[in-house]
């Protein structure tokens, strides 16, 4: 399966942001400090299991 | 005036606090920021400020020098006061351990602002960390805040003058160490933050391929060795790569915007950083630009910004504070904040968004 990262990562930052430019650009910089650069992941990019977990736990803290 | 600053260079700890009280006099502070060199007893210092500011909550840490509005001090305490006027409401709260992961200082937040962390508005609310400089682990901290909550923290890793022993945060009337004091401020004024960094990134890239983040060491550069790598990037031997450091560090680049990462120094084949590095991240190598000339563009856009500034928290790196002190720039660089009430301190490292170096992170407020 691939593309289920990109969605994840889109799917973050929509929901910090809430459509705020800025805060897209903040939360896309807390990914890349985690190691996650959302540039590095397309539809085509295979689901890791590892970054998966990691984007599903930021999802569910951030409540 | 809602925002006053003081300082005092008497190295009586007694009477330099009996002077910065003594200048506020005609002020009923709600909130104290201040900073002393490390020079200054910290468990004497925290406990003085507090009983000197009764009414008021008091927060700080020790430094590498200090700043103050139109200078850059040593041996000095500097503070800024906050009456109601300025801030609306605030709340300082203490990471006491930070060897294990604690929610307490969140839940704090959460009850006394009465909302989730994540339901803060940012424009609403702002945060100050300042974090034991010697402890490493502001990386983990600041990931940490930052997934509970859009509220930005900016701030600075304390100092002890280049020491390297031991440095202190101060919160409420006690000094810690290991320790990070976290205040989150509901001003009842406009702010914004600045970000400085003094580089230009260069069209080299350096891909972390190996790492070990939490000894902020980075093994490995595309595959090779991360001093040889670095060293060929610069078209230099692996000798004389760290006579390049100061000037060329590497930077996360965000649409153009550095996070700089510095190196330390050459350990074997790898190198030691002042901050800790993922693998898989890309990283570009920077080049050094002028940092009194990059302030003054970065203070005139804020004040464009803002139309008019009541109060600039400037947290200012050490490795920026030992260049311009070699350039003979420090007085140069305090005039620049002249016009502006100021504190700030040089760091052991600097805060906003996440944690890094060779940077001064500013909070301004119009």
């Amino acid at each position: 399966m691939a593309g289920k990262i990109k969605e994840m990562i889109d799917a973050l930052v929509s929901q910090r942001a809430q459509g705020n430019s800025v805060l897209e650009g903040v939360v896309k910089i807390k990914l890349i400090l985690k190691g996650i650069d959302p540039k590095n992941y397309s539809p085509d990019s295979p689901d890791d299991p590892a970054i998966i977990a990691k984007l599903e736990e930021l999802m569910r803290e951030f409540k | 005036m809602n925002i006053r600053t003081a300082y005092s260079v008497k190295t009586d700890i007694q009477e330099a606090v009996q002077d910065i009280q003594t200048q506020l006099s005609d002020f009923e502070p709600r909130l104290i920021i201040f900073f002393a060199s490390s020079s200054i007893a910290p468990d004497e210092i925290a406990d003085r400020m507090e009983a000197a500011f009764p009414r008021a909550e008091t927060f700080g840490c020790s430094t590498a020098g200090e700043i103050v509005t139109g200078k850059m001090l040593t041996d000095s305490l500097v503070a800024m006061a906050f009456n109601r006027q300025a801030i609306k409401n605030s709340k300082v709260e203490v990471l006491d351990d930070l060897n294990r992961e604690s929610h307490r200082a969140f839940n704090a937040f959460e009850r006394h602002f009465d909302k989730p962390m994540s339901k803060m508005d940012p424009k609403q609310y702002l945060g100050i960390i300042l974090i034991d400089g010697l402890c490493g682990k502001e990386e983990r901290i600041m990931d940490r805040i930052g997934d509970f909550t859009n509220v930005n923290f900016i701030g600075g890793s304390a100092g002890d003058d280049l020491k390297f022993q031991s440095t202190h945060v101060y919160a409420n009337g006690k000094s810690y160490t290991n320790a990070a004091v976290l205040a989150i401020l509901e001003p009842n004024t406009e702010f914004t933050f600045i970000k400085t960094q003094s580089f230009s990134p260069l069209q080299k890239k350096l891909l972390v391929t190996k790492a070990d983040e939490t000894k902020r060491e980075i093994l490995e550069f595309d595959q090779k060795p991360a001093a040889l790598a670095y060293a060929e990037a610069l078209g230099t031997s692996i000798e004389d790569a760290p006579k390049h450091f100061m000037h060329n560090p590497v930077g996360i680049v965000y649409e153009g915007e550095p996070f700089v990462r510095s190196p330390q120094r050459i350990k074997g084949n790898s190198i030691k950083f002042y901050c800790g590095v993922k693998e898989g991240i890309e990283l570009t190598l920077l080049e050094s630009t002028d940092i009194i000339a990059s302030t003054k563009e970065a203070l005139d856009r804020v004040r464009a910004e803002l139309g008019d500034i009541s109060g600039i928290i400037n947290f200012n790196c050490i490795l920026r504070t030992l260049e311009l002190r070699e350039k003979g720039l420090t007085e140069s660089y305090g005039a620049l904040f002249s016009d502006f009430p100021t504190v700030g301190f040089s760091t052991y490292g600097e805060q906003f968004i996440g944690h890094i170096n060779q940077t001064a992170t500013m909070l301004v407020f119009r």
